[in-house]
């Protein structure tokens, strides 16, 4: 049975959120879960009710799966939005830290 | 739906006839491009004005001699996004010197009525409550352009020498578009 | 440089109230997403993978000192400290808030900036090439006509809604340094038999799922009537451009199904309606816009005479910087100087807020205040005298900036890719940084020569793949991410596009497959014949039978 959980970004500044409990949280730990289609289905009319509200907007359903007891999207673009980018910013390690 | 014109709400005297239906004697009709390229002398032996409903993708040069004949021309956006309209309505004033009322239906929305009116459109039909106050302020946003449009538009150069020999300080002063 | 008088400055201020307000209505619920799309683009403001990204306009690739620290500043403010260059000469912010970005717009406006057509389906920056005014082959400065179309294609009330975006190139002369074949609009400018400017004018060049190289619409096109010219290809663009199939609506397929002649011959009538009108440029106006792109006030300087001549003899390393990174310069005593945004492990094109003030300070210091962004991600420094390079060169060393790279393997453009880009299907960052590794060797990437690679990870082909000496796609195949290699492509005068070598590789696999490439041209090249010309000689069977040889 494949776990779904609902993304979206938030539409104030474009963050990246999972929608929990209570709202939408950055945290994928904090996501609802959906185990079966209706569930799945409720989830994303919640967040559409959210998308009504100017508060998110796109929002979508994605595979989670348990790696090494934490949550984690099935599919690589969903991991690196959860996680962030896989570089670090800037210009690499020859340059010294000009802040 | 609301009609703007000269800045605020007016009625509509306007009918769309539809392809099928009779032309009645009076009163001021819109034809589509079909209907008034075949019954053209019929129309225009009617006492009454005569409009024409463009839709995108029907290019005015198809009416380019004979524009003086109608009092309106409706040009349709069937979505925002399709531009094309933009340039029929440039080419009807500009090129084929149409004088009568250009205006612009389907989904006009307020943040695109100050390009289309900058175009040559001087009638909105735009679905929203507030329609006056929508044109006021969107007419009122920007009030300078790098393109000269219009019949006898002024070239930007004339513009600046304006600007320039006004003088003063115009940030913050948004001025008011003659709408 | 570009100066604004008020009526420029009026527009962009109205342009940033304008949007305020957008933005306002659209986080009240007053605009809807759809409604607000189209119009946040238009200010250059996109939704990523992680986060809004603004993309800040730099008109064909110049920017003031001052203007390079109002960028660091915002980089410093409102981002992460850093940005990241295009290959289109912008910039980008990665980490913006949506509610932030009309002060952003209202800082830039400050500084003579904004970020209006960067994105959407409009006229986008106009490109020129980097070397414009200072490059001794140069016909006529080209940023000079990338201005003129700058004003004439900002806010235009009939093209914000063509078909799909657009994109125009200038280049100065012969030699096309801005890819202008691989642009919608492309101009070289030229002189006719009588000795009068103008332009060769191509067009239908773009890149992404079907590329196509330019065409010549007009062998010559008289400078006067450049707007009007541009106006009626546009013009027939609206109308004809195909608006049901996004991947279909570029002006390239356009010219593609008609044919070249047809298309001139829309365009020739379009525009025999047009030509006379208010867009014929007048003397008096080319004069005032080529007033400000006077040369700045040059010392008169004997010719590089002993000291750089020592400075280069006693310093290796200075030496090879030079080799590289520098270029000759119309005005005797001076040099173009590149700076390299691609250090062995650095984020092609992303630069730190410290970088830039420190660049701002140099340009300053050293090259009258300009510094220029280049389409392959890197900077230039215009006017810098010979004799000041070695003080340049050590500056850019304490900053990391003095890889002495341009032009090499590991000189790579690549788009930000899936790390970033809600549109890809693969990382590219890391694959460039894997290659630049591999081949991070300075003696082995100068016996390579000039190699040109160029990485997108996806389809839109912003890393500009199609004309990379070795271009790399990113795919998705079932999950995971491969590369799918093409050879021969480039992005000069003589441009041409890469062929698909093969079946893509592995992540895993494609740094060796470059490689193995790189060593397949060594192996077969003529003594001094860069890698793009044994390519052209030998084709593409001696490379696939190297890649894909049966193990």
């Amino acid at each position: 049975m494949n776990l779904e959980v609902v993304t979206a970004n938030r539409l104030k500044d474009g963050r990246t959120v999972y929608l929990g409990e209570s709202g939408w949280s950055e945290n994928l730990e904090e996501a609802r879960l959906a185990g079966s289609a209706a569930a799945a289905q409720a989830l994303l009319a919640l967040a559409e009710r959210s998308v009504e509200r100017n508060e998110v907007v796109g929002p979508y359903l994605i595979e989670v799966i348990e790696e090494g007891g934490h949550l984690v999207p099935a599919r690589r673009r969903e991991r690196i939005r959860a996680e962030g980018p896989t570089v670090a910013a800037g210009s690499g390690r020859q340059s010294r830290e000009i802040v | 739906m609301p009609l703007i014109k000269g800045g605020e709400v007016v009625e509509d005297p306007w009918r769309l006839l539809a392809d099928d239906e009779a032309a009645p004697a009076e009163g001021p009709i819109a034809v589509t491009l079909e209907r008034w390229q075949q019954e053209q002398n019929a129309l225009l032996s009617r006492a009454a004005p005569l409009g024409l409903r463009l839709k995108a993708g029907q290019h005015p040069q198809a009416v380019a001699e004979e524009v003086a004949r109608f009092a309106l021309i409706a040009l349709e956006f069937p979505k925002f996004t399709d531009g094309r309209a933009y340039s029929y309505a440039r080419l009807l004033r500009e090129r084929y010197g149409y004088k009568g009322e250009l205006r612009a239906v389907g989904q006009v929305l307020r943040d695109q009525l100050l390009f289309m009116h900058r175009c040559g459109f001087d009638a909105f039909e735009i679905a929203r409550a507030d329609a006056a106050e929508a044109w006021r302020k969107a007419l009122g946003e920007i009030g300078v352009f790098y393109q000269p449009m219009g019949v006898g538009a002024a070239a930007v150069s004339e513009r600046r020498r304006e600007l320039a020999i006004g003088g003063g300080n115009l940030r913050g002063n948004l001025g008011r578009r003659r709408a | 440089m570009y100066r604004y008088d008020q009526f420029d400055q009026r527009l962009v201020d109205e342009r940033v109230a304008q949007f305020r307000d957008q933005v306002r209505r659209r986080i009240a619920g007053e605009l809807s997403d759809e409604e607000f799309k189209p119009l946040r683009l238009m200010n250059g403001v996109y939704l990523q993978l992680h986060s809004y990204m603004l993309r800040v306009a730099i008109p064909y690739g110049v920017l003031s000192a001052l203007q390079l620290r109002k960028l660091a500043h915002l980089a410093r403010t409102y981002d992460r400290g850093y940005g990241h260059f295009t290959t289109r000469q912008n910039i980008q912010f990665h980490w913006v808030r949506l509610e932030e970005t009309p002060d952003i717009l209202a800082e830039l406006a400050e500084v003579e900036m904004h970020a209006i057509q960067t994105s959407g389906n409009s006229l986008r920056n106009t490109t020129a090439d980097q070397y414009a005014g200072v490059a001794a082959d140069e016909i006529a400065d080209p940023r000079v006509y990338a201005e003129i179309i700058r004003q004439w294609a900002t806010l235009h009330p009939e093209f914000s809604f063509l078909p799909r975006k657009f994109k125009i190139a200038v280049t100065g002369g012969a030699r096309d340094r801005a890819a202008v074949k691989t642009h919608d609009i492309g101009l070289f400018i030229r002189r006719n038999a009588a000795g009068e400017l103008g332009f060769e004018v191509v067009v239908g060049g773009g890149q992404g799922r079907t590329p196509f190289l330019a065409k010549t619409l007009r062998k010559f096109l008289p400078e006067a009537d450049l707007l009007s010219y541009i106006e009626a290809i546009l013009r027939v663009y609206n109308e004809f451009g195909r608006r049901d199939n996004i991947y279909k609506a570029r002006i390239k397929i356009l010219v593609h199904e008609l044919g070249i002649e047809k298309f001139a011959e829309l365009v020739e009538a379009e525009w025999a309606a047009t030509r006379a009108g208010a867009l014929r440029l007048p003397e008096a106006e080319l004069a005032r816009i080529r007033a400000h792109f006077a040369s700045p006030p040059y010392e008169e300087i004997a010719p590089p005479g002993a000291s750089l001549e020592a400075e280069r003899r006693a310093d290796p390393a200075f030496a090879r910087w030079l080799r590289h990174n520098t270029a000759a310069h119309v005005k005797p005593g001076y040099a173009i100087a590149n700076i390299s945004l691609k250090a062995t492990g650095a984020v092609p094109g992303d630069i730190s807020a410290g970088q830039m003030e420190a660049l701002a300070d140099l340009a300053e210091r050293l090259s009258f205040g300009e510094i220029r962004v280049t389409h392959e991600q890197n900077l230039t420094l215009p006017y810098v005298k010979a004799s000041e390079l070695y003080t340049l060169w050590q500056a850019l060393g304490t900053l990391g900036l003095a890889t002495p790279n341009i032009g090499l393997a590991s000189d790579i453009i690549a788009c930000p890719g899936l790390d970033f880009c809600s549109l890809a299907n693969a990382r590219s960052i890391p694959i460039a940084q894997r290659i630049a590794e591999r081949l991070k060797d300075v003696e082995r990437q100068e016996a390579i020569g000039e190699l040109r690679i160029k990485i997108s990870g996806c389809i839109n082909a912003c890393g500009h793949h199609h004309v990379g000496h070795i271009g790399l796609l990113g795919v998705d195949k079932q999950g995971e991410e491969f590369y799918q290699m093409t050879l021969g492509g480039h992005a000069e005068e003589d441009a041409s596009l890469g062929t698909i070598i093969g079946p893509a590789f592995s992540s895993a696999d494609v740094v060796d497959a470059v490689e193995r490439v790189v060593e397949t041209y060594l192996g077969l090249r003529a003594p001094g014949e860069r890698f793009i010309d044994a390519y052209r000689r030998v084709g593409a069977q001696p490379f696939k039978d190297k890649l894909y040889a049966a193990h």
